[in-house]
């Protein structure tokens, strides 16, 4: 006969039938406390005044989104975030690429000249953005001065409050921290390509460009796509060069969207308005991440 | 136990053992170890809190050379301190403060060199004095605003003491984050020292009759020149025959662009008629447009709260500026306050206008101190002279210390801030080498400590003294940084070739949206306010008013 069951029992034999939620429920609360709460907070912020200028936190209906949607910075910043990302990334692209071709083969000081490529993806964007504004700020950087010598006439660019040159200042900035990334994955990419594909190529006589156009890139299809679908995610995110290196300035000239949120929001202190333009951001980046992702999951090699 | 129950059991047993040997996770070592990690976290913070404390805890009292000035001014405030005056503010505060001994007071602070302050002498030698420690957060000078009001919101009373730029005094007042502090001061402070500071300063933390705050940085521009080449010999005749009048510190911005010109004219790239802060982002843009626009008889806002700035004085001083920049050094719209200071030091650059350390820089003085030595060393050490900024200068933001509303230990807080305020105190705190408090008091003014601190210290003092006779305020009410901002928006767009008008009208056209966000009711009523203070506008100064200092 057995002895009754005590309360620790049955605490015991509830804790062994429930034991797999026990283990994941820090893990859930920690989630619902930081991530939860503040996109269900942030819903309710959307239709309410929650500015630091204006007290109280009455329901305004759309008005956030709809100051947001009639503030010609908005419309200005997605723009230059759409044309930075793009440019950015088909040139990291195609630098990358050329790179991971001309190290896929071993040669003497492959290693060490791999390993400086990569340095660039270890330093914060910050320090990345503090270094080119330190080389191309006047009148204490070197650039213009080196241009001046090497062209022998006075270079006088303004590279940081000039436009165009301050995009393009942002995008040397962007091209060289993010190339190396296209780079690695591309040559995980071109390594893993089976070599006797152009073994028989040559054996049927396919030049080295038709190799490269019939082998070479459908092969690396889908190491593509993931590449640049990362660097896309990444790069619309553009925040830290700007900050450092232009302040947006001059005007808004290079306000992107993560800067122009940021200004609303933290400079501001129109708090709600920011979280309106930042829903309103997240959808957009859902829209091309679906697109991107779909077409990742759809990218294999022919 | 039954045989299944047995049978279980052993079952059980097996798989624990066989995994054990195994060296595999079973529940009972997942359990023990999870056991383990989560008594571990539970001591870890009894034993990483010291550390962490101990990292984080306010240096040792850093006192100067004893029989330097700073030594000897530091030596008066200890004194002033403990042995009175009796009826002196810093001793009363600190007597009164003896009965909190053991408590922590949070105070906020602008992250970087003015932290220093707190952290390696006036928080260790309140400390010192009275057993209350000091908590200083480090925040960048927006979240200074906003982390406040956040806090406030969030009732956490995580605040003692709060740093606060006057123009934010009537949002923080009206939204209930800071307190009054007449109550305090009738108990506990000697109201003469309330008339100590300047006549432009010792309004700004008043608001609708009752004080906010205690004033604690005169962050008065003025200009600095090169008497080298103002003196120079050749540069005078060629000046006086191209312009038929003497070469000397500009009065006018007319004046002023005209100078610069002429020496970039003749001696550039040595050296460059002048440099300013103009990149986006630097207050720079929004400092020096409110104070020329301001000297060129502009109006901030019409009689209806619309904005004034497209008009012709707005037309005038984005001109002025534009002509400005033209004979400045290369890069001129690319600096910030830090680059354009290395520019000066560096004897690259003949006049610029900035606030008060500049002064401290060019005398080699702020570099004695290690925290500051990122700063080049000045190569123009004695060659500086002062004037005051043609027109009127603007008081570029400045400091309140303000007690928080929230705070659990007011009264200890407020004893606080009546001690680093009080004449003794503040003095030895304005004299800090790394310090990026400024002179605000009539005793700091025609201190002789202070004027020991540099071989012009003396007419350094005076002419801060008279720029704030005839200084401008920055606009205080709400939505001071939507204007700000607009300003500086609309200055770098015209630095990179965008129409002034066009430019005017668009700040104009979001100065409006503000004043609409915020209300023009009641933006008229805070417009009114900030009108009474001596310096909010050209026609309003402290020398106009007949208040003026006289050293």
């Amino acid at each position: 006969m057995s002895a009754p069951a005590t309360r620790f029992d049955t605490l015991s034999e509830w804790s062994d039938r429930h034991f797999k939620w026990l283990l994941v429920a820090p893990a859930v609360l920690l989630i619902l406390a930081l991530s939860v709460y503040p996109l269900l907070f942030s819903v309710w912020v959307l239709f309410v005044n929650y500015d630091f200028t204006v007290p109280g936190h009455g329901f305004v209906g759309l008005r956030n989104f709809t100051r947001v949607l009639a503030d010609p910075v908005a419309r200005w910043s997605l723009w230059v975030t759409v044309l930075l990302s793009t440019i950015n990334v088909a040139i990291e692209f195609l630098l990358g690429l050329a790179l991971a071709l001309a190290m896929v083969k071993n040669f003497r000081g492959r290693g060490l000249i791999m390993s400086l490529l990569i340095i660039p993806l270890f330093i914060s964007p910050v320090i990345v953005g503090q270094a080119w504004a330190l080389l191309l700020q006047r009148p204490f950087g070197p650039t213009n001065y080196v241009l001046s010598q090497i062209l022998g006439f006075e270079v006088t660019i303004g590279w940081l409050t000039q436009a165009p040159w301050n995009f393009i200042a942002l995008v040397l900035a962007d091209v060289w921290q993010w190339t190396p990334f296209m780079f690695v994955i591309l040559l995980a990419g071109l390594t893993a390509i089976p070599p006797n594909l152009y073994e028989a190529a040559e054996l049927d006589g396919v030049d080295g460009w038709r190799a490269f156009w019939w082998i070479t890139l459908p092969q690396l299809g889908p190491m593509i796509m993931l590449a640049i679908t990362f660097r896309i995610l990444d790069a619309v995110r553009l925040f830290d060069t700007i900050f450092v290196m232009t302040g947006g300035g001059p005007g808004t000239n290079t306000y992107s969207s993560s800067f122009y949120l940021y200004t609303l929001g933290f400079t501001q202190f129109h708090l709600s308005e920011a979280t309106a333009g930042a829903w309103m951001f997240l959808v957009i980046t859902a829209i091309l991440i679906t697109f991107l992702v779909r077409r990742l999951l759809k990218a294999e090699p022919t | 136990m039954n045989d299944r129950e047995k049978r279980d059991f052993q079952g059980g047993l097996n798989a624990e053992i066989d995994a054990w040997l195994k060296g595999e996770n079973t529940r009972r070592s997942f359990i023990k170890k999870f056991g383990l990690m989560t008594g571990l976290l539970a001591t870890s913070s009894g034993i990483l809190s010291p550390w962490a404390e101990n990292a984080l805890a306010q240096a040792a009292v850093d006192l100067a050379d004893p029989a330097s000035p700073l030594g000897k001014a530091q030596a008066a405030a200890m004194k002033a301190s403990t042995e009175g005056p009796a009826d002196g503010s810093a001793y009363r505060a600190v007597q009164a403060a003896k009965q909190f001994s053991g408590a922590t007071l949070n105070m906020t602070y602008e992250a970087g060199l003015q932290a220093l302050d707190p952290r390696n002498f006036s928080g260790p030698v309140w400390e010192q004095l009275t057993g209350i420690k000091s908590n200083v957060v480090e925040l960048s000078n927006p979240d200074q605003y906003s982390k406040a009001v956040a806090e406030h919101i969030a009732g956490s009373g995580a605040y003692d003491v709060l740093d606060i730029s006057p123009a934010w005094t009537p949002s923080l007042a009206d939204g209930g984050v800071i307190a009054p502090l007449d109550d305090y001061i009738a108990k506990y402070m000697n109201q003469a020292d309330l008339d100590d500071v300047h006549p432009l300063y010792k309004a700004l933390p008043t608001y609708k009759g009752k004080i906010w705050g205690f004033f604690d940085d005169g962050d008065m521009f003025a200009l600095y020149y090169r008497k080298d080449i103002f003196e120079d010999a050749k540069l005078k005749e060629a000046y006086q025959a191209k312009f038929s009048k003497a070469l000397e510190p500009p009065k006018t911005w007319e004046d002023y662009a005209q100078v610069a010109q002429f020496i970039t004219d003749n001696l550039a790239p040595n050296v460059y008629g002048a440099g300013h802060f103009r990149k986006a982002g630097s207050p720079g843009n929004q400092f020096d447009f409110l104070q020329q626009y301001r000297a060129n008889g502009g109006v901030l806002f019409g009689d209806d709260m619309k904005a004034g700035l497209n008009s012709d004085a707005g037309m005038k001083t984005l001109t002025n500026m534009l002509a400005a920049n033209a004979a400045s050094i290369p890069g001129n719209n690319e600096l910030d306050a830090v680059s354009l200071w290395a520019a000066f030091l560096q004897g690259k650059v003949a006049m610029i206008y900035s606030w008060p350390p500049t002064g401290r820089m060019a005398a080699n003085y702020s570099q004695s101190a290690k925290a500051i030595n990122f700063i080049p060393q000045s190569s123009i050490a004695g060659k500086v002279g002062y004037a005051v900024v043609p027109g009127n200068p603007e008081h570029a933001t400045g400091y309140n210390k303000a007690l928080s509303a929230d705070s659990k230990n007011a009264e200890a807080a407020y004893l606080f801030m009546q001690w680093v305020t009080s004449p003794p105190v503040s003095l030895a705190r304005v004299m800090l080498p790394y310090a990026l408090r400024d002179p605000y008091r009539l005793s700091h003014f025609k201190s002789d400590l202070y004027g020991e601190l540099f071989p012009s210290a003396k007419e350094y003092l005076i002419n801060l003294n008279n720029s704030a006779n005839v200084g401008l305020l920055d606009i205080i009410m709400p939505g001071a940084q939507d204007y700000f901002l607009s300003l500086d928006r609309m200055c770098t767009s015209v630095w990179a070739g965008t129409d002034p008008k066009a430019a005017l009208e668009t700040a104009a056209a979001e100065w409006d949206q503000t004043t609409d966000r915020l209300g023009v009711d009641q933006q008229k009523a805070f417009y009114a306010e900030f009108k009474k203070l001596p310096g909010a506008s050209a026609d309003n100064t402290v020398e106009k008013l007949g208040l003026a200092v006289k050293l």
